[in-house]
C-alpha cells in the first residue's frame, strides 16, 4: 500500500494549477503562431505538434485529435489555405504560416454558408469530425467555387466520419457552394484568396 | 363510438390526449446542438481541463493469457511527478462494473493482449508514460485460445474470463461458465416438430456462415476526467449513459448514489461501445480519490482498438426446409458466439436467434446459441449487435433457398410472411408493415431490372447485381423499463425538460424537447433540455439499443402533458373555461370550441406568481406481454463487381424502415445513411486480424482497419415507413441501429446476383471475392 500512502502525502492542490499534457519544455522555443488572424507568442518544445499547441496552449479545442498519427483526419486545419493534419505537423514548422481553425469560420457577418448548410441539411451527428470536414471544405470552396459531387468527395476523403453523415455533408457542401456563388454575385462575401 | 383504451406505456395516470393536429412532431426541425457543433464550441470530455488535473495511463498486458507472478511499482513510485499507482496488490478484491456486471479490476490472470495491469496518475502524460516503463511485472505466460470453435471443446484450456457470475444482474452470467461456455449451456428456442418439418420438405438447404469482429472506432477516443472533492465524485465521462455509469461507479467504489455525479455533454460517437461506464472511467475515479486531484485518463487510438468492447463475432450453421412452392416447413440453426474475455452477452442470445426463429412463418423451428469465452479482447454492444449477424445468416440463406427453388427471392420472402409475433402462442405484433417496406425498396432499386442485368453482365467483366434483405428489430424498450422525465414550466414562460440521457449524435437532445413543445403547444425554441448529467435528473436509460425514443418518449410525453394540464388549471380561471376544454398551440392557450378566447402561453405562466412554477413527471411502464412490439424494415442494394480485381462498389441502397412515427423525418433519414454506411464497412471493408502466435491485434489503427469514407458512400434512398402503434409516443419507435441490420445481406445477395458467387463470411473482402470467383 506504499503508493497510496505516498500519493496522499505528496498530492496537494497547490502543486500544479494549470495542467499540461507535457513536462515543461527543456529546450524552449518561443515561436509566433498566426492563428485565426491573431499572432500568438507561444513557448513550445520542438516535438510538440500543432494540434497540441492549438488545443492545450491556445485552448482552441474545436480542433479534435482522434489518432495523433494522420489516420483519421479530425485534426484538419487550414494552413496557408491548404488543409493539413495538425496532429502530424510540428508547431515549430507552423511558424510564419497562416493557420485557420474552426473557431474562425464564422465571422461578424454570421455563419459561413457551409455552417448554415451543415445545420440545414443535417450534416452533423456526433460532431467530432465536423470542424475538420468544415475546414477542408472551406479550402475547397475558396479555390473551387463550383465543385462537383466528386470534388467534394475527394476533398473530405481523408477525414473519417464514423457516423456516416457523408451523404448530407456532400449535399450541404454543394448547397453552400451555390449559396456562396449567388452571394459573391452580389459582392457579399470575401473573394477567394489566391495561392 | 367508444374511446379506445389508452395504451401509451406510462406508469400511473395516462396523459390527457392532445386532441388536435400535431404541429411540431413530424417537422424537420434543425438539430438543437448543430450550431455549437459547427462552430467548434461543443465541448467534449477531452476538451476539459480542471485545475490541478493529473494525467493517467494504463499499463497493459503484452500476453494474451498469463498469470501475474509479481508486480513491483517501487521504481515508478520514486519518479518525481508520479501521484498515484493502482495495481492488483494495492487494490485487492476491487471490481469494476460494466452494466453492473462485476469484473475484477486487476485480476491475477490477464486474459488478453492489452488488459490493464496497473494505472498511473502523474503531473503530465510524459511522466505517466515513463512511470509505466518503470513498473516491473513478472508474468507466467499461459496458452491461449482466440477461436470460439476451439474454446468450446470440452478439453479446452480455461481462458479466465473477466466477467463474474451474478444471478441478480440480468446482463451478467447467472452461473460461472462450464468450460468456457457462458452459463454452461446454450440458449435454446424451439417450437413444433423439426423432424416432421424436414420430412415434409421438398428442398433442404444447409450452410455455415461466419462474421468477424467489428470495431466501433469512434473518432473520439475514450476519455474520463474524475474529480473527487472529498464528498462528491464527479466524472466527466464519454459514455452513452450517465445514469448507468453512475450506478456502476457507485457500486465499484462503494459510494452512495448521491455522492457520484456523471456528466457527458457531447460525445464523439458511441455506437454501443460506450453503453455504460467502462474500466477506464473506474481507474480514473480510483486514481483521483487516491491522489486527491482530478485525474484525466484518455485512451490512445491503439488502446481504443485493444481495450474497448468490440462486436462479437459469430458462426452459424443453418438448415432450412421448404415445399416446392416456397412455404417453409422447418428451420434449424446452431450458433456459436465469440465473447472474448467478457461481454454484455446476457440478453443477446435471443437476438441472435430471432431472425431464423421469427422473421418468417414456419411451424417447426429450433435454434440453439452458445456463447463462448476466448482470449480475444472484450466484446459487447455495437449497433444492432446480434441482429446484423443473424440477419446476414438468415437472409443469405433465404437467397440460397430461393435459388434452390428457382424462385424470385422477393416472392419467397412474401410467401412466408407472418403477422404473428409469437407463432406458437399466436400473439400478434402491435404493428407490422414489412411487406410495404419490401415493396418500397424493390421498387426504388428497380427490382425488375434484375433480368436485364443478368443478360448484360455476360458481356463485361464489371458486373452489376441487385439484392435485398428484410429484417426484424426491436428498439421498443427493454428491461429494466426505467425511464423518467420531468418538465418544469416557470413563471417567466420558460420550459425545461429534465432528462438524464446522453446525446449520442442521433438527435436525442432535439426530439425529446420536440415532444415537450408539442404537448405544451409552444414553439420549439422555448424548451430547454437539461441532459447528459445525473444532477437534477432521474434515472434514464443509456442511449443505446435504439431505446431512447421508445422508452423516453412516453415518459416525456406524460411529464409534459401533466405540466400542461396544471398550467391549464391556472389559465382556466383567466379564460373562464374548464381546464379540460382548453387547448394550446403556437404559444397560445385557447378554448377549444371558441379559439377567439385565448391568452398567450407566457401570460398564463405569469399567473404562477413570482418564483412560481408547475412541474409534470413521467415514467415509462414495462412492455405488455400480450402483444409483441417490434420494428421492421427492408433494404435493397445495387452493386458493381469487377471480376478481375474482386472490387465491389455499392452504387445504391434503398432503405425502408417501419418506425411507427418519424418525430423528425430529417434526423431519421440521417440514421438511414449512418446505418447503411456502417453496414457497408462491416460487409466489405472492416477486417481485424489477430496474430495466432501472440494473440495480439495486428491492425489497431485506422489505416489498416479500413472504414468507409466519402468515396465508398453510395447513393441512398430512404423511406421512413409510418404506422400507428398506440403503445408509443405518437407511435414513435426506433430507427438508429436498425438501419444497418440488412445492409450486409443485401450487398451479399446483390453480389450473388451480379457474379453468381455465394459469400458466406463477413467481411466480403477482395481476397474472399477472388477466392470465391476462382477457387483453388
Amino acid at each position: 500500500m506504499s503508493s497510496n500512502k505516498r500519493s496522499r502525502q505528496t498530492s496537494s492542490r497547490v502543486l500544479k494549477g494549470s495542467p499540461s499534457l507535457h513536462r515543461p519544455p527543456k529546450l524552449k522555443h518561443t515561436i509566433s503562431l498566426d492563428v485565426n488572424g491573431k499572432v500568438h507568442s507561444v513557448e513550445v518544445e520542438q516535438r510538440w505538434t500543432l494540434a497540441e499547441v492549438l488545443r492545450e496552449e491556445l485552448r482552441l479545442t474545436g480542433t479534435k485529435v482522434g489518432c495523433n498519427r494522420a489516420e483519421c483526419g479530425v485534426c484538419t486545419v487550414s494552413m496557408d489555405d491548404t488543409p493539413v493534419f495538425s496532429c502530424t505537423m510540428l508547431a515549430v514548422e507552423a511558424e510564419g504560416r497562416r493557420i485557420e481553425t474552426i473557431e474562425s469560420l464564422s465571422g461578424p457577418q454570421g455563419l459561413h454558408p457551409l455552417q448554415d448548410a451543415f445545420i440545414k441539411f443535417d450534416a452533423v451527428q456526433c460532431g467530432f469530425c465536423t470542424p475538420a470536414i468544415l475546414m477542408s471544405l472551406k479550402v475547397l470552396l475558396d479555390f473551387n467555387p463550383s465543385p462537383s459531387k466528386e470534388d467534394v468527395k475527394r476533398a473530405i476523403e481523408g477525414i473519417y466520419c464514423r457516423c456516416g453523415a457523408y451523404p448530407n455533408i456532400i449535399e450541404a457542401a454543394l448547397n453552400a457552394a451555390s449559396v456562396q456563388r449567388s452571394c459573391a454575385g452580389h459582392g457579399q462575401t470575401r473573394a477567394p484568396t489566391s495561392r | 363510438m367508444a374511446k379506445p383504451e389508452p395504451r401509451l406505456l406510462v406508469k400511473g395516470k395516462p396523459p390527457s390526449p392532445l386532441d388536435r393536429e400535431l404541429s411540431i412532431i413530424g417537422k424537420e426541425i434543425d438539430r438543437a446542438d448543430a450550431l455549437e457543433k459547427t462552430t467548434g464550441e461543443a465541448e467534449y470530455t477531452g476538451d476539459i481541463k480542471l485545475p490541478h488535473m493529473l494525467y493517467a495511463k494504463c499499463l497493459r498486458s503484452p500476453y494474451a493469457h498469463a498469470r501475474i507472478k509479481r508486480i513491483d511499482p517501487a521504481r515508478a513510485e520514486a519518479l518525481p511527478g508520479v501521484r498515484a499507482i493502482i495495481h492488483k496488490d494495492n487494490c485487492p478484491g476491487w471490481r469494476t462494473y460494466w452494466y453492473l456486471i462485476p469484473q475484477a479490476a486487476f485480476p491475477e490472470f490477464v486474459s488478453y493482449v492489452g488488459q490493464e495491469v496497473a494505472a498511473v496518475a502523474a503531473d503530465d502524460l510524459d511522466t505517466a508514460q515513463k512511470a509505466l516503463e518503470l513498473i516491473e511485472v513478472e508474468y507466467e505466460p499461459l496458452p491461449f485460445l482466440l477461436d470460439a470453435d476451439q474454446a468450446v471443446k470440452p478439453d479446452a484450456i480455461f481462458v479466465h474470463p473477466l466477467d463474474e457470475a451474478d444471478p441478480t444482474c440480468r446482463r451478467a452470467p447467472s452461473a460461472p461458465p462450464v468450460g468456457n461456455i457462458y452459463n454452461g449451456a446454450p440458449d435454446i428456442f424451439r417450437r413444433g416438430d423439426l423432424e416432421r418439418g424436414f420430412a415434409e420438405a421438398d428442398v433442404i438447404v444447409e450452410e455455415t456462415y461466419t462474421t468477424s469482429f467489428q470495431y466501433h472506432a469512434t473518432l473520439q477516443t475514450r476519455c474520463a476526467i474524475a474529480d473527487w472533492n472529498g464528498q462528491v465524485l464527479t466524472v466527466f465521462d464519454s459514455g452513452q449513459g450517465v445514469w448507468n455509469a453512475k450506478l456502476n461507479l457507485s457500486k465499484s467504489l462503494g459510494l452512495p448514489l448521491d455522492q457520484v455525479r456523471v456528466i457527458t455533454k457531447n460525445m464523439g460517437g458511441g455506437f454501443g461501445s460506450k453503453a455504460a461506464a467502462q474500466r477506464y472511467a473506474h481507474y480514473a475515479a480510483k486514481l483521483a480519490m487516491l491522489a486527491g486531484c482530478p485525474v484525466r485518463l484518455e485512451l490512445t487510438r491503439p488502446e481504443e482498438f485493444i481495450s474497448h468492447p468490440h462486436r462479437f463475432s459469430a458462426k452459424k450453421w443453418l438448415k432450412i426446409g421448404a415445399k416446392k412452392d416456397g412455404v417453409l416447413t422447418a428451420v434449424q440453426g446452431k450458433g456459436l458466439v465469440n465473447l472474448g474475455v467478457g461481454s454484455t452477452y446476457g440478453n443477446q442470445g435471443v437476438k441472435l436467434a430471432e431472425h431464423p426463429f421469427a422473421l418468417y412463418e414456419c411451424p417447426n423451428a429450433y435454434v440453439e446459441v452458445y456463447g463462448v469465452y476466448t482470449n480475444s479482447q472484450l466484446t459487447g454492444y455495437m449497433r444492432s449487435v446480434m441482429r446484423v449477424m443473424s440477419n446476414f445468416f438468415l437472409e443469405s440463406h433465404m437467397e440460397r433457398l430461393a435459388a434452390a427453388l428457382n424462385m424470385d427471392p422477393l416472392t419467397l420472402r412474401l410467401r412466408n410472411y407472418t403477422l404473428w409475433g409469437d407463432q406458437q402462442k399466436k400473439i400478434p405484433y402491435s404493428a407490422k408493415n414489412l411487406d410495404r417496406c419490401m415493396h418500397l425498396v424493390c421498387e426504388a432499386i428497380g427490382w425488375p431490372r434484375r433480368k436485364e442485368l443478368t443478360e448484360s453482365n455476360r458481356r463485361t467483366h464489371i458486373k452489376r447485381g441487385i439484392g435485398m434483405a428484410s429484417y426484424i428489430y426491436d428498439g421498443t424498450g427493454a428491461d429494466p423499463y426505467d425511464a423518467n422525465a420531468d418538465v418544469v414550466i416557470r413563471n417567466d414562460g420558460s420550459v425545461e425538460l429534465l432528462a438524464g440521457v446522453v446525446e449520442i449524435g442521433g438527435g436525442q437532445s432535439t426530439i425529446l424537447p420536440m415532444i415537450v413543445a408539442e404537448e405544451l403547444g409552444v414553439n420549439f425554441d422555448r424548451v430547454r433540455i437539461n441532459y447528459g448529467d445525473t444532477e437534477g435528473t432521474k434515472y434514464a436509460p443509456g442511449t443505446h439499443s435504439s431505446r431512447l425514443t421508445a422508452e423516453m418518449g412516453p415518459a416525456v410525453l406524460q411529464a409534459a402533458a401533466e405540466a400542461r394540464q396544471k398550467l391549464f388549471t391556472v389559465a382556466s380561471l383567466m379564460l373562464d373555461a374548464r381546464a379540460d376544454d382548453l387547448r394550446s398551440e403556437n404559444d397560445m392557450i385557447y378554448v377549444k370550441n371558441d379559439p377567439s378566447r385565448r391568452i398567450p402561453f407566457e401570460q398564463a405562466c405569469e399567473a404562477l406568481g413570482p418564483g412560481g412554477q408547475v412541474q409534470g413527471s413521467g415514467s415509462r411502464a414495462p412492455n405488455p406481454s400480450n402483444i409483441v412490439l417490434r420494428t421492421f424494415g427492408a433494404q435493397a442494394a445495387e452493386v458493381e463487381i469487377d471480376v478481375e480485381t474482386g472490387n465491389v462498389q455499392v452504387l445504391r441502397v434503398a432503405s425502408a424502415h417501419e418506425l411507427g412515427k418519424a418525430l423528425n423525418p430529417k434526423l431519421c433519414v440521417s440514421q438511414h445513411h449512418s446505418g447503411i454506411i456502417m453496414g457497408l464497412g462491416y460487409a466489405l471493408l472492416e477486417d481485424p486480424a489477430f496474430d495466432s502466435k501472440t494473440g495480439s491485434l495486428l491492425n489497431p489503427d485506422l489505416h489498416q482497419y479500413r472504414m468507409p469514407t466519402s468515396l465508398e458512400t453510395p447513393e441512398i434512398i430512404a423511406y421512413n415507413v409510418e404506422a400507428e402503434d398506440p403503445y408509443f409516443a405518437y407511435s414513435a419507435k426506433a430507427i438508429g441501429e436498425a438501419t444497418m441490420v440488412a445492409t450486409p445481406a443485401a450487398i451479399r445477395n446483390a453480389i450473388y446476383h451480379a457474379a453468381g458467387i455465394w459469400l458466406n463470411s463477413l467481411p466480403m473482402t477482395r481476397d474472399r471475392v477472388l477466392e470465391a470467383l476462382y477457387p483453388r
